[in-house]
C-alpha cells in the first residue's frame, strides 16, 4: 500500500503536450478516479505512474520515493489494461500464476494462492481452460485477479469496465469497491464515464486537455465545481451554461445572452457575478434538476418565460427543452404536465445558480 | 521506460559486431575491385584499402583491355549486362502479368482453388531435378541462348512469388469497394482496371521490383540455357577468363559490385514488404 | 472528376465477345487464369511427361538421335534401380543434408538473437536494420565470388586469422564444407532475422507490458510469452530456409565446383555435373523424378499436419 504524490508532472510527445503541470496527492488506500473526455491525458498520466511512459518534467513519488530509475519489473504495480491483455496462449491457471512463477515461488504455494484467487474471482471452474476461451466478463475478472495475486503496492485500472455489458458493469462496480476495501490497496481508476467515477471513487480528479480541472470528493465536485468545464462535465444531463454580457439596467443587473434572451440576476448569483469588478461577461449555470415550474418559491428566484421545444422521455422522467429567444434551457418535467409548443414560466433558484468567468472559466464568487 | 546504460552499451556492442561481420565480405569485394593486380593476393602484402587505387579493373571489363595490363578480353560487360537487363525485365513482365491476373481471379472469383498451392509447389523442387526436359524442349524449339527463351523460364519460375504477393495485396482491398462499383454499374473488367488496380499500384510496384531482383540474381537457369550471346551478368562474372587465362580477381570483384548493386538498391526500396514476399504472404511487416 | 462507371462517350456500345467477357465474372476469370495455365502446361506439365518418358530410356544428347526417338534405347526401370546403388547419389544427398542440418539451425539461432537485439527501439535501429538485411539481397553468385576471394589461401581470412598461406580452405577435404556453410550462414541469417523479427513484433505489446508489470524479467518474458507465440513464424522460417538450403547450388558451385573431388558436391551440383559433365540426361531425368516424388510426399505430409493443427 502506497501513497502517491504527483508533482508538477508534464508529458510531451514531440510538440504535443499531453499532460501539463499536473499535481495530485493520493493517500494510502484511497480510491481515486481520473475522469475526463477522450484524449485528455488521463491514460498518459496513469502510464507515467506505472512507468510505461517517461515523465518529461516533474516527479511522481511513491511513499516519498522516486521510482523513475527502477525497472518496471521491480515496481510492484498492479495494472489492468483496457483490453485486459490476457495471455491468450496460456491457460487461466498460468495467467494467474505468472506473477508468482517469475518470482520463483515454490509450486505448492503458487497453487494454493492461485486457487484462492480463482475462488475469490469466481473463475475456479475455468482454471484449466485456455484464457482465450473466456467471456469478456470472465476475462475482466481474470485480469484483476492476475494483478491482485502479487499484492502490488498500488492498483491501476485503465477503463476496465468499458467493454462490459451494462448489467455486468453494475455488478463489477460493486465488486471492485469490495475488492478495494478487502485488499486495502490504493487504487487509481481511469474512466470517461462519470457515473462510474462518482459511484466508485473516494476522490475524483477531472482532467481536460492535460490539465487538472478539479480534484475532490464526488459531492464536492458536483456541488461546488471550480470551473465551467467541471460544471458542464459532471451531471447528466449536464448543467445549463448560458453565456452573455452583464448589463446594468435601472439598477437591475441582467445577463444579456447572445441571441436575445435576458436573465435578470438576483440574490446569490447576482453577488457571484459582481464579486469581481473586472468581470463584464460570463456564463450562467443552473442544473436541469434545479429548474422548477409552477409557483415562485422565493423572491430571489428568477422567473423566465419560454416555449416548450422538445420533450424527451428518459426512463421515468421527461426532459424538456425550453426555448427562450435563441437559447435553450434543459429541465425536467416532473409533473408530466407540459405540452409541446406551450408557453410556460419557469424558475431559476438564485441560490443554486452559478456564475462562471467567460475567459478563464472559473467559478465566480467562490473564496 | 528507462533503458539502463549498461544494457544499451551491450546492445550496441553486439549490433556493431554483427554489422562488422555483415560488412566484412562486402567491403573486401568493393576494395578488391579497385585494386591493381599485385594487390589481389597476399603475395604482395594484403591491405584493406588499395595501396594504389585504380580504375583498371572496371576499364578492363568495359573496354576489354586496360593500360598496364597485358591480357585482354573476348567480350566486354555490355553484352551480359544487357542480357541480364532484358531477360530480367521480360521475365518480370511475364510473371507479374500472369501472376496478378490469376491471383485476382482466384481471390475474387474463387476459380482454380488448387492454383495457389500448385504454384507454391513449383518452388519446392531443385531446378535441376526438372530442367532436363526443359533443356531438351528449348533446344528443340531453338530457344537456347535467346532472350525470349530465358525470359520465359524466368517468368514461370518467379510466377509463384508474383501470385502470392499480389494475392496478399488483393486480400487487403475491401470487397465493399468493388461491390459498390458493381452496384453503380461497372463491369467486372472496369472494376478491376479502374478501381482495384489503382489501389494495389504500390503493391504492384513492389511485386515487380521483388520479381526483378529474383530474376536478376539467377545463376543456374542462365547457366543451363545460355551459351554465348545471351549469357547474363552472374554467369559472365563466374566464368570470366581472359584471352590468356589468369586469376582476374579484381575484374571479377568489379563485376560482382556492378551485378550486386541493382538488387540491393531495389531491395532497400521495398524493404517494408520483403517479409511478405519471401514468406509468400504468410507474414507481414 | 470523370465518372468511371459510365462508358466513355465516344465508344460504340460494343456487343462483341470481349464486352461480354468484361461483364461476366466467370468468363473474365477464365481469361485471367489462362496465361498462367498455359505457362504451367507448357513449362511444367508437358515437360514432366517428357521427363518420365526419358527416364525410362538410356537416352543422352550424345546419342545422336533426337529425343522423341528415345524409345529406341528403352531401359525400363534401370535408371531408377541404379539410383539406389549409386554411391555418388547417396553421397550428394548426405552432404546436402549435412549442410542443411548445420547451416539452418545456425542461421536460426543467430537470426533469433539478432531479432531479440532489434526488438526494442534504440537510436540508429533503422540504419543498422538495413545493414543487417543486405547480405540476403546480394546476388548469390556474387556471394559465392566474395567468399571465394575471402577463403583463398592467399586471401584475407588467412591473413586476419594469422594463418599461413598454405592453409587452404576451399581445397581442403574438410574445410571446404565449412567454408560453404559459413558463406550460406552469412547470406541467409538476415532472412531468418527478418522473419523472426516480424514474428516477434507481432506479439501484442500490451501483453508484453502486462508481463513486465507482473515482474517478469526480459528473459522470462521472452521464454514464456514471446517464444510460444512465435511458433507458427518459427516453423515458416525453418521450412522456407530448409527447402532453399536443399536446393543450394550457386554458392557451392562458384566456391568449390563441388570439390575438392566430391567433398562439397550437393544434390544440385551433382545433378549439374551429370548434366553437363557426363551428359547422362536420362539418368538425371530419373533422379529428378525421384526427388520430385519424395519431396512431394514430404510436402503433402507437412500440409496435412498443418491442416490438422488448425482444426
Amino acid at each position: 500500500m502506497s501513497s502517491i504524490q504527483i508533482n508538477n508532472v508534464t508529458k510531451r510527445f514531440g510538440d504535443f503536450t499531453a499532460v501539463e503541470d499536473l499535481s495530485l496527492d493520493i493517500e494510502e488506500g484511497e480510491f481515486v478516479a481520473l475522469l475526463g473526455p477522450s484524449g485528455c491525458g488521463k491514460t498518459t498520466t496513469m502510464n507515467m505512474i506505472a512507468g510505461i511512459e517517461d515523465i518529461s518534467e516533474g516527479s511522481i513519488l511513491f511513499d516519498g520515493q522516486d521510482l523513475s530509475s527502477t525497472r518496471i519489473q521491480d515496481r510492484n504495480i498492479g495494472f489492468v489494461f483496457q483490453n485486459y491483455a490476457i495471455f491468450t496462449h496460456l491457460s487461466v491457471y498460468r495467467n494467474l500464476s505468472y506473477g508468482l512463477e517469475v518470482k520463483k515461488i515454490n509450486k505448492s504455494e503458487v497453487d494454493s494462492r492461485v486457487r484462492a484467487m480463482a475462488d475469490r474471482m469466481s473463475i475456479t471452474h475455468r482454471l484449466e481452460q485456455p484464457a482465450s476461451s473466456l467471456s469478456v466478463n470472465e476475462m475482466q475478472k481474470l485480469a484483476i485477479g492476475r494483478s491482485a495475486i502479487v499484492e502490488p503496492r498500488i492498483f491501476l485500472l485503465d477503463e476496465p469496465l468499458s467493454n462490459l455489458d451494462a448489467g455486468f458493469r453494475a455488478y463489477m462496480r460493486a465488486e471492485l469497491k469490495v475488492l478495494q476495501h478487502e485488499f486495502g490497496q490504493t487504487m487509481i481508476y481511469v474512466t470517461h464515464d462519470q457515473i462510474e467515477a462518482m459511484s466508485l471513487a473516494d476522490k475524483i480528479a477531472i482532467i481536460d486537455q492535460g490539465k487538472l480541472m478539479q480534484y475532490g470528493s464526488p459531492l464536492d465536485i458536483y456541488n461546488s465545481p471550480d470551473n465551467r468545464f467541471v460544471a458542464n462535465f459532471i451531471g447528466s444531463p449536464g448543467m445549463n451554461l448560458i453565456d452573455g454580457k452583464l448589463r446594468e439596467e435601472k439598477s437591475q443587473l441582467k445577463l444579456m445572452v447572445h441571441g436575445g434572451a435576458e436573465i435578470p440576476l438576483k440574490g446569490q448569483v447576482k453577488s457571484n457575478f459582481t464579486s469581481d469588478g473586472s468581470v463584464h461577461s460570463g456564463s450562467f449555470g443552473i442544473r436541469p434538476q434545479d429548474i422548477y415550474f409552477g409557483d415562485k418559491r422565493s423572491s430571489n428566484d428568477i422567473e423566465m418565460k419560454g416555449i416548450v421545444d422538445v420533450l424527451e422521455r428518459v426512463g421515468p422522467k421527461r426532459i424538456v427543452h425550453l426555448q427562450v429567444s435563441e437559447t435553450n434551457f434543459i429541465a425536467f418535467d416532473d409533473q408530466d404536465q407540459l405540452k409541446l409548443g406551450e408557453k410556460v414560466s419557469f424558475f431559476l433558484p438564485s441560490e443554486k445558480s452559478m456564475a462562471f468567468d467567460e475567459v478563464s472559466g472559473r467559478r465566480l464568487g467562490v473564496i | 521506460m528507462k533503458v539502463s546504460p549498461s544494457s544499451l552499451v551491450l546492445k550496441y556492442f553486439f549490433v556493431l559486431f554483427a554489422s562488422a561481420i555483415v560488412l566484412y565480405p562486402l567491403i573486401w569485394m568493393v576494395t578488391m575491385a579497385f585494386k591493381p593486380y599485385p594487390e589481389w593476393t597476399t603475395v604482395a602484402g594484403l591491405t584493406w584499402l588499395p595501396k594504389n587505387p585504380t580504375w583498371q579493373n572496371f576499364e578492363f571489363i568495359f573496354f576489354g583491355e586496360a593500360k598496364g595490363l597485358v591480357v585482354s578480353l573476348d567480350r566486354t560487360i555490355t553484352g551480359p549486362f544487357i542480357a541480364s537487363l532484358v531477360t530480367s525485365i521480360c521475365g518480370t513482365i511475364i510473371a507479374v502479368v500472369a501472376g496478378t491476373l490469376s491471383s485476382y481471379a482466384c481471390v475474387r472469383f474463387g476459380l482454380a482453388k488448387t492454383l495457389p498451392l500448385s504454384v507454391l509447389q513449383l518452388r519446392l523442387f531443385p531446378p535441376l531435378a526438372v530442367m532436363i526436359p526443359v533443356m531438351v524442349m528449348w533446344a528443340f524449339l531453338g530457344a537456347v541462348d535467346t532472350w525470349w527463351g530465358l525470359s520465359l523460364i524466368y517468368g514461370i519460375v518467379t510466377l509463384p512469388f508474383a501470385f502470392w504477393l499480389m494475392k496478399t495485396f488483393f486480400d487487403e482491398v475491401p470487397i465493399e469497394i468493388e461491390d459498390a462499383a458493381r452496384v453503380a454499374g461497372c463491369s467486372y473488367w472496369r472494376v478491376f482496371y479502374r478501381i482495384t488496380l489503382p489501389i494495389v499500384k504500390p503493391g504492384l510496384a513492389t511485386c515487380a521490383l521483388f520479381v526483378f531482383i529474383l530474376n536478376w540474381s539467377d545463376y543456374l537457369l542462365a547457366l543451363l540455357l545460355t551459351q554465348k550471346d545471351w549469357v547474363t551478368l552472374p554467369v559472365y562474372m563466374a566464368t570470366l577468363t581472359s584471352a590468356m587465362g589468369g586469376q582476374m580477381y579484381g575484374m571479377k570483384a568489379a563485376l560482382g559490385v556492378i551485378a550486386a548493386i541493382p538488387p540491393v538498391v531495389f531491395g532497400l526500396m521495398i524493404q517494408k514488404h520483403l517479409v511478405r514476399g519471401l514468406t509468400f504472404g504468410a507474414l507481414k511487416q | 472528376m470523370t465518372d468511371i462507371t459510365k462508358e466513355p462517350e465516344n465508344s460504340t456500345n460494343k456487343q462483341g465477345y470481349w464486352a461480354s467477357v468484361a461483364r461476366d465474372g466467370k468468363k473474365m476469370g477464365f481469361w485471367f487464369i489462362l496465361p498462367t495455365i498455359i505457362l504451367l502446361l507448357f513449362i511444367v506439365i508437358f515437360p514432366l511427361f517428357m521427363q518420365l518418358y526419358l527416364s525410362v530410356t538410356w537416352w543422352t544428347p550424345l546419342e545422336g538421335i533426337p529425343w522423341y526417338r528415345a524409345w529406341e534405347v528403352f531401359s525400363w526401370g534401370d535408371n531408377y534401380v541404379y539410383q539406389f546403388t549409386d554411391e555418388r547419389v547417396w553421397g550428394a544427398l548426405w552432404r546436402t543434408i549435412l549442410i542443411m542440418v548445420v547451416a539452418v539451425p545456425a542461421q536460426f539461432f543467430l537470426g533469433m538473437s539478432l531479432a531479440y537485439l532489434f526488438m526494442d527501439n534504440f537510436p540508429g535501429r533503422k540504419i543498422f536494420y538495413s545493414i543487417m538485411l543486405t547480405p540476403m539481397m546480394i546476388v548469390p553468385a556474387v556471394v559465392g565470388l566474395m567468399f571465394y576471394l575471402l577463403f583463398q589461401g592467399t586471401g584475407p581470412i588467412n591473413v586476419h586469422l594469422g594463418l599461413p598461406t598454405t592453409f587452404s580452405w576451399l581445397t581442403d577435404v574438410n574445410r571446404a564444407m565449412i567454408s560453404v556453410i559459413i558463406a550460406d550462414v552469412w547470406q541467409w541469417t538476415p532472412l531468418m532475422f527478418l522473419i523472426l523479427l516480424a514474428g516477434m513484433l507481432g506479439v501484442p505489446s500490451d501483453q508484453l507490458m502486462a508481463a513486465k508489470l507482473l515482474g517478469g524479467s526480459n528473459w522470462q518474458n521472452f521464454l514464456k510469452i514471446i517464444l510460444p507465440r512465435m511458433k507458427a513464424v518459427i516453423i515458416i522460417a525453418l521450412v522456407l530456409r530448409a527447402v532453399e538450403c536443399f536446393k543450394i547450388f550457386d554458392l557451392v558451385y562458384i566456391m568449390t565446383k563441388g570439390g575438392p573431388g566430391v567433398q562439397t558436391e550437393t544434390i544440385s551440383v551433382f545433378l549439374y555435373k551429370m548434366t553437363f559433365g557426363e551428359f547422362e540426361w536420362s539418368y538425371v531425368a530419373a533422379l529428378g523424378l525421384t526427388i520430385l516424388f519424395v519431396l512431394s510426399i514430404l510436402a503433402a505430409k507437412g500440409l496435412a499436419y498443418i491442416a490438422k493443427k488448425d482444426g
